[in-house]
């Protein structure tokens, strides 16, 4: 059984990537955050029994799960809201904007050329990544990101083996021509080897 | 065999590839807002409650199986409403046995009268001609 400590760590561990992963994946920042809530939660209340070996299989597929989920209600809420649209027009966000929102954890000693040029390149690269269909993105996150075999990949995704290879080939094809047409490829070994 | 060793060429390329983007997300993981960061922390204090909750109510009842009947009684809630009706019912029956306990051996054993005074139709007639009387 794991103890508070073990699950603080590990969840201060994973909740950044959780969060950029269903970012991407949901578009919505703020519907990101509730999923990454929600699964943190779940994650404690159903599997507080469990091993701390256990929990990045089980936390990925609470987040999974808990999109899935998200998906159902936002089908449902779209139907009401087509329905509905015209009685809503016209509101903007701008007036809720929050200065905290627009303030970077961001390592400022860097030099300021190199930071241009790596948000430019996040940006190139996230747009990539949103354009990507649902299952060849899963794939590329557990398998790349979240650096898991072949087969972890497939029991997460429910799907075979052959599947993920499929999936993840796809993605790598289409992430490589889309960076390679934005002129891309060479950037981002240099990007790498400026961190390093 | 040249083709099959571009194909494997090109396959690492695009895996390394792969590797230096998730490199890179990684990075951009930590570069989130204050806002977004405050949020998270948020989120992981309310789950570490929960489980210290957990944990605490693990203690009571030992190794937690009470909360495990009750979780699985949660999940399977019809199942779960019919073993309490059958335990109702079967526990009505079995009380309905014992009051009525009239026909069983102990009662006949235990009574002042004879056993074949239970036996007798007429002896219960006579017994209460003799009351009135």
């Amino acid at each position: 059984m794991a103890s508070s400590q073990e699950l603080s760590d590990f969840l201060r561990d994973v909740e950044r990537r959780a969060f950029k992963q269903m970012a991407y994946a949901v578009r919505d920042e703020h519907a990101a955050m509730d999923i990454v809530q929600d699964s943190m939660l779940k994650l404690a209340e159903k599997y507080a029994s469990k091993p701390v070996t256990e929990y990045p299989m089980l936390f990925q597929r609470i987040l999974q799960n808990t999109m899935k989920d998200f998906w159902r209600r936002q089908k449902v809420r779209n139907l009401w809201t087509s329905l509905l649209s015209s009685f809503g027009a016209g509101q903007d966000g701008e007036e809720d904007r929050d200065p905290l929102d627009s303030i970077d954890i961001g390592n400022e000693s860097e030099n300021p050329m190199v930071q241009l040029e790596r948000s430019q390149t996040m940006k190139i690269i996230e747009k990539a990544l949103e354009k990507l269909p649902a299952r060849q993105r899963e794939a590329f996150i557990l398998r790349y990101w979240e650096d898991m075999d072949v087969a972890e990949t497939a029991a997460m995704m429910g799907c075979s083996q052959g599947s993920v290879k499929t999936h993840c080939s796809r993605a790598l094809h289409t992430m490589a021509a889309l960076l390679n047409k934005q002129g891309l490829s060479g950037t981002i070994v240099n990007l790498e080897q400026s961190q390093e | 065999m040249n083709i099959d060793n571009i194909k494997q060429e090109d396959k690492e390329q695009l895996e390394m590839q792969a590797k230096q983007i998730a490199s890179l997300l990684d990075e951009q993981a930590n570069h989130l807002s204050m806002r977004t960061l405050k949020q998270l922390e948020e989120g992981r204090a309310r789950a570490i409650k929960a489980h210290a909750q957990r944990l605490a109510n693990a203690d009571v009842n030992v190794d937690g199986t009470l909360s495990l009947i009750a979780t699985w009684a949660t999940h399977h809630r019809l199942v779960a409403s019919g073993l309490v009706l059958a335990m109702i019912i079967s526990s009505f029956v079995v009380l309905q046995a014992l009051n009525n306990n009239e026909s069983s051996d102990a009662f006949l054993l235990g009574s002042e009268l004879p056993p074949e005074a239970f036996v007798d139709r007429g002896f219960e007639p006579s017994l209460n001609r003799h009351e009135n009387i």
